[in-house]
């Protein structure tokens, strides 16, 4: 048991969030946002630095390939880290071409980076399959919550399987993937608002100075830092299925809580362009009403730790 | 980062298992589920440490030169998790282990360290302790009760309340106040006071949490000799500052709610209640709380091995202990149904355990107070 970064781990992290100052940023997220793009500068970036794909995870592990997405997701950046850095190798055994998009068979929901995505992880029950897609597979889908969605309708039986029994490891994948998406957004969102009520003034005293606020917030912070271990500890543990339906439900939880607590005290400021809030805020609501949401998860934690 | 356990910490934990399998009485659920304060629990807490201590168990987080064996904070925290897992056959005598020696090893002269640390390490000693009173529950520093030094001894006047484990005990981790001008953390003093000095009385505050839980501790004019001060005169705050320090996660509560949380799944099986979606969200949602406290008493635990300063993780600790004790509970209760109102049932004695959770060892608005301060660093009005 160790909770203390090692010096390489350090240094990744250094690294990233260097990268991340130049490329990344929620008003690079907001421009981006726009003109519906796909941060290509940024994947490029973090490919050359080896931050992207499955090296990361095979070189040193896959809770470093974490600390990246959870940078990442810190930063508002349009790219589809988790699913090339986390999900891929975890289920593919190998790097795929971003952006990729992961969704479920049958359904004609609009999912993350669909307009965008080059390669499709599927998931169809028993196995998963890895699809190549054509670019008249997918339509853009216009949304207001700060991430690039689309729909993919594949033909039958498109692409490759990964074998029997890839569905529920691509489940287990998807799930951590989307909790440390959240907990780099939850973070941020957070710090935002902590921030701002330390300068905002009403009744000649920082709104920060009264309990009301002050309790909110601290109850966030309890859940957000709770959100990290449970992350962290399951990347480290290689994706382990209790683990991650854990990670994902707390997660999706806590990001629904977090966006309700951080509008409510950042006031009318915090719905505008012009603040930062709304590009991390927005993003937990998507988060958190994928792979079936918070209920889902909460069940899949049920299955997998009691079921006979 | 590392989050498995070193295989000699497992072997530790699997003995401890072993060791309780064969040392706990048939029984044991029953005796357990009245509380750790009853007259049953607090007896065979006698027996039981010492057995501990035969094993070199009790005080292994002690340093060699008490007697312990310098144990880890990852050693001690996983003794702390077996006992509370199984309703805590220490009884009282964790408080002793944790923070009381400790705290007499740090500022006990050498005749108060002789008279106690071998007794508590023995294992057949009972302590309570003697800090919240009438108007001083959150706000400690407020405390009144007065201990006027006249010869050798100190003349105690005033009233302790809340005060558990008092059934056996024969000392009291007692604050007072010796100055009687002195304001807030000033002018408070520690003293290990004898529980049968003349002029201290007992009694017990019936209350619905079970039996034995709360007493009212009454000093009229009881005489506590001058040598029983731990600590220089008016400098109390600072011994008691050191002593909650070491308390730090205090009860590994998602231990038992875990274990807890297990059994209920079984019971919803058993009544095929286990494919009832509704039923699947909850038990997965508790589960997800225990695990978040789990880590986060891990992360406190992780704090501590490398000697750092307590920090605000402690109280978000303690945040999610309570959260993850009020999910359980309440599934419990609702699982459970109008059979949960049985006293001594599994679900009713489980409720009434958790439910002091957000108020005793400091409430949750304190913790959220600190949080807000010292982690997020909130401005004050
Ligand atoms: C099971 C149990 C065992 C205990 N055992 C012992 C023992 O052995 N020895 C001992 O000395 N004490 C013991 N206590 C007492 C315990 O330490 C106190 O109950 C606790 O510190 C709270 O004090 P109080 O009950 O007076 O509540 P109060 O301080 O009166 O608080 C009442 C409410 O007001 C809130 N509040 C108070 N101040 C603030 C503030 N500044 N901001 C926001 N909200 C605030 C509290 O959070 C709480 O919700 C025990 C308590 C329990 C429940």
């Amino acid at each position: 048991m160790d909770f203390e970064p090692n010096e390489e781990q350090r240094a990744i992290a250094l690294a990233v969030d260097n990268l991340l100052a130049q490329h990344a940023g929620p008003a690079r997220a907001i421009e981006l946002e726009r003109e519906g793009s796909y941060d290509h500068a940024l994947a490029a970036a973090l490919t050359e630095a080896g931050f992207l794909g499955a090296r990361l995870s095979e070189e040193t592990g896959f809770l470093e390939a974490a600390l990246v997405v959870e940078a990442v997701a810190k930063a508002g950046g349009v790219v589809s880290a988790a699913a090339e850095s986390l999900v891929a190798p975890g289920v593919a055994g190998r790097s795929l071409e971003g952006p990729v998009a992961i969704a479920r068979a049958g359904e004609d929901a609009p999912i993350r980076f669909g307009d965008h995505a080059r390669t499709l992880l599927l998931d169809a029950g028993d196995e998963a399959r890895v699809v190549i897609l054509e670019p008249d597979w997918r339509e853009p889908v216009r949304s207001n919550f700060m991430t690039p969605l689309g729909r993919i309708r594949v033909p039958e039986g498109a692409g490759e399987s990964l074998g029997a029994g890839s569905g529920s490891r691509l489940r287990r994948w998807w799930r951590l993937a989307l909790a440390l998406d959240c907990l780099g957004a939850l973070e941020a969102a957070l710090d935002i608002t902590v921030e701002y009520v330390k300068r905002r003034r009403q009744f000649g005293r920082a709104i920060g100075s009264f309990q009301a606020i002050q309790h909110r917030l601290a109850q966030c912070a309890v859940q957000v830092e709770a959100t990290r271990w449970l992350c962290y500890e399951a990347a480290a543990n290689g994706a382990p299925e209790e683990a991650c339906a854990i990670a994902a439900a707390y997660a999706t939880d806590t990001a629904h809580h977090v966006f309700r607590e951080t509008h409510q005290l950042t006031g009318a400021m915090g719905y505008t362009r012009e603040h930062d809030l709304h590009v991390f805020s927005m993003r937990l609501e998507a988060l958190r009403v994928e792979l079936g949401g918070t209920a889902a998860h909460r069940r899949a934690i049920t299955r997998s730790r009691w079921a006979s | 980062m590392e989050f498995s356990w070193p295989e000699d910490d497992a072997r530790f934990r699997q003995a401890l298992r072993d060791f309780l399998d064969e040392t706990l009485p048939d029984d044991w659920e029953e005796i357990s589920r009245h509380g750790p304060g009853s007259d049953d629990q607090s007896s065979f807490s006698r027996t039981f440490c010492a057995r501990l201590a035969e094993r070199g168990w009790l005080t292994q987080s002690w340093p060699a030169a008490y007697g312990g064996a310098d144990a880890t904070p990852w050693r001690h925290a996983i003794l702390s998790e077996e006992m509370w897992r199984c309703g805590e056959p220490r009884g009282s005598q964790y408080m002793n282990v944790n923070w009381i020696g400790p705290t007499i090893m740090k500022y006990g002269s050498e005749d108060q360290k002789r008279e106690h640390l071998p007794r508590i390490s023995g294992g057949d000693v009972l302590w309570c302790q003697g800090f919240s009173e009438p108007e001083a529950g959150s706000d400690l520093v407020s405390l009144r009760t007065l201990a006027l030094r006249d010869g050798d001894d100190y003349v105690v006047n005033g009233s302790k309340i809340w005060t558990s484990y008092v059934n056996g005990a024969e000392l009291c981790f007692l604050l007072v106040r010796t100055d009687p001008e002195s304001k807030r953390h000033k002018g408070i003093t520690v003293l290990l006071a004898p529980m049968d000095a003349p002029g201290v009385e007992v009694r017990e505050v019936p209350a619905v949490v079970g039996e034995r839980y709360f007493h009212e501790l009454f000093f009229r004019d009881a005489r506590i000799p001058a040598s029983a001060r731990l600590g220089p005169e008016g400098e109390g705050w600072s011994v008691v500052s050191y002593a909650l320090a070491y308390e730090r996660v205090g009860a590994m509560r998602y231990a038992r709610a875990g274990l807890t949380l297990d059994a209920l799944a079984a019971a919803a099986a058993e009544r095929g209640r286990l494919d009832d979606p509704a039923v699947q969200e909850k038990l997965g949602a508790a589960r997800a709380a225990v695990e978040a406290s789990r880590l986060l008493s891990y992360r406190v635990i992780d704090l501590r091995a490398r000697g750092s300063e307590p920090t605000a993780d402690t109280n978000i600790a303690r945040v999610a202990g309570t959260m993850c004790e009020n999910a359980v509970s309440n599934l419990a209760l609702e699982l459970f149904g109008a059979e949960a109102l049985e006293y001594g049932t599994f679900a009713e004695s489980y409720f009434r355990l958790a439910m002091t959770a957000g108020v005793a060892v400091g409430t949750t608005e304190i913790n959220l107070n600190l949080i807000a301060s010292r982690s997020l660093d909130l401005p004050h009005e």
